[in-house]
């Protein structure tokens, strides 16, 4: 039985693949293949089943109490650096590489901390608590749209020229990222998420405004990096179309308007507003591109 | 950046997930009271490399630590238990070989497995070979995510999801079977 789905058709590919799905891997796009395929096949649901049940039943495990004594032995090696430990390199991003080194600016490095800390220690489930994760991207989800999208985006690449060197490197940049099965580093809908992740790895982060109500969904974020500049890129979901916005940072930027780029069955539309330079990609119909860079603005104001 | 402000980072960035290592080490060297050891170690390590923090997810920052200064423990107090381990690659070609997630016949009902006795999923846990019992842990019960767990074990994802699909296969056809 083969399936044109850009799943897996081998046996083992597809309960990776259910896997995937029961840890949250998958994208909107590839959960919803899998399922159909889960639908379809009662041995893969009985695996499925058994995955989710497993599961379930290793959360539940007690863990082990932190104790207010041990709390508290480890709370004093913090406090002990402050009487004997000698003044060390007082440079805090300097030490552990960063997923982009040399590129952290001084200025994330406030709400980085605060994005990584929890004031207490009570948490829910581990599923919940995951903190924002970088998502595996659902290989089934590359395969998939990588199938339209790579013909389509080197098509557009090649169609439009070379005058504008931005707009092809976000082009091509969103379709590597598809072949290589990571479009969303934080998998997210929660906007509180997307941008303290951005923050923490590249000192910005672009207006993330929901619009789920308005039928975009933010599903999270990446970092591109385009010109040898990494640029945040927020990643909506519209029906079965994912958007790619792209946000260059501009310095002392000017305002412009919407302007159509698309090309080869490819739609873009580019714009700025003063703090970002947009680049919105998506292979859905231009209008309804536009309706969505309306609302974006609309929002992000 | 100062003492004092060091120290408070320690407290933000460790304190906060004492929890999650507790429960990582408690499963990489099989109890609790040494999994307090293990996290003590590994704190005073936290502490000392804390200026080399970058900022990012604490978490896994810790639970790196936390793994590593486990193994060191282990080779040093339980050097039996190690020896046990046996190489990785083979565990891995076995994966592969045999499929990474089930035999060939079905596993057990799911029911089956929900109904499954803590100190029999404990069990079943423990006796799992190291690098499968390392991933599932890291998933299921400290939540990272599939990338995360890649980079801190430093293997293609690809294996992290062979070995969790393995790791999984194992415990439920162990759970199937002990019912």
């Amino acid at each position: 039985m083969t399936h044109d789905d850009g799943l897996p058709n081998d046996p083992e590919g597809i309960r990776l693949m259910i896997h995937a799905l029961v840890d949250g891997e998958l994208d909107a796009a590839a959960a919803l293949a899998v399922e159909r395929r889960i639908a379809a096949d009662p041995r893969l649901a009985a695996e499925h089943a058994r995955i989710v049940a497993l599961q379930g039943a290793v959360s539940r495990l007690p863990r082990p109490d932190v104790s207010d004594a041990f709390r508290a032995r480890i709370a004093s090696i913090g406090m002990a650096g402050t009487e004997r430990q000698a003044p060390v390199e007082a440079e805090p991003q300097r030490g552990t590489p960063s997923t982009l080194p040399g590129l952290i600016a001084g200025a994330g490095g406030g709400q980085r901390r605060e994005a990584g800390t929890r004031p207490s220690q009570a948490r829910p489930s581990p599923r919940a608590r995951r903190f924002g994760s970088f998502d595996w991207r659902a290989m089934a989800a590359s395969i998939m749209i990588s199938a339209v999208l790579a013909s389509g985006a080197t098509q557009w690449v090649m169609q439009s020229g070379v005058d504008d060197g931005f707009a092809a490197a976000v082009a091509s940049g969103h379709r590597r990222s598809l072949l290589a099965a990571s479009p969303i580093d934080i998998v997210s809908s929660d906007r509180h998420t997307v941008k303290p992740w951005l923050d923490a790895r590249i000192g910005v982060s672009p207006p993330a405004p929901d619009l789920a109500q308005d039928g975009y969904a933010l599903i999270g974020g990446r970092v591109e990096v385009i010109s040898g500049r990494p640029v945040p890129a927020l990643v909506y979901r519209h029906r079965e179309h994912l958007i790619t916005l792209v946000a260059e940072p501009q310095q002392g930027g000017k305002t412009t308007q919407p302007d159509d780029l698309s090309s080869g069955g490819f739609s873009m539309v580019h714009w700025s507003d003063g703090a970002f330079s947009y680049w919105a990609i998506s292979d859905m119909e231009r209008p309804e591109l536009d309706d969505f860079v309306a609302r974006f603005r609309k929002a992000a104001v | 950046m100062s003492e004092r402000a060091l120290a408070e980072r320690f407290n933000e960035v460790v304190l906060p997930h004492l929890g999650d290592a507790l429960a990582l080490a408690r499963w990489l060297t099989g109890n609790a009271a040494d999994a307090e050891d293990v996290v003590q170690d590994a704190c005073i390590k936290a502490h000392a490399g804390i200026s080399g923090y970058a900022g990012g997810n604490a978490r896994a920052w810790l639970l790196t630590i936390v793994r590593n200064t486990s193994y060191t423990w282990m080779a040093r107090n339980r050097p039996r238990a190690m020896m046990a381990v046996g190489d990785l690659g083979d565990l891995d070609d076995m994966a592969a070989a045999h499929g990474t997630s089930m035999p060939d016949e079905d596993g057990p009902e799911a029911s089956l497995i929900a109904k499954a006795d803590t100190a029999a999923l404990e069990a079943a846990i423990a006796a799992l070979p190291q690098p499968f019992r390392e991933t599932l842990v890291l998933r299921d019960i400290n939540g990272m995510s599939y990338r995360e767990i890649s980079a801190m074990l430093a293997v293609p994802i690809g294996t992290v999801m062979s070995r969790l699909a393995r790791a999984r296969g194992l415990l439920a056809s162990e759970l199937g079977r002990a019912s």
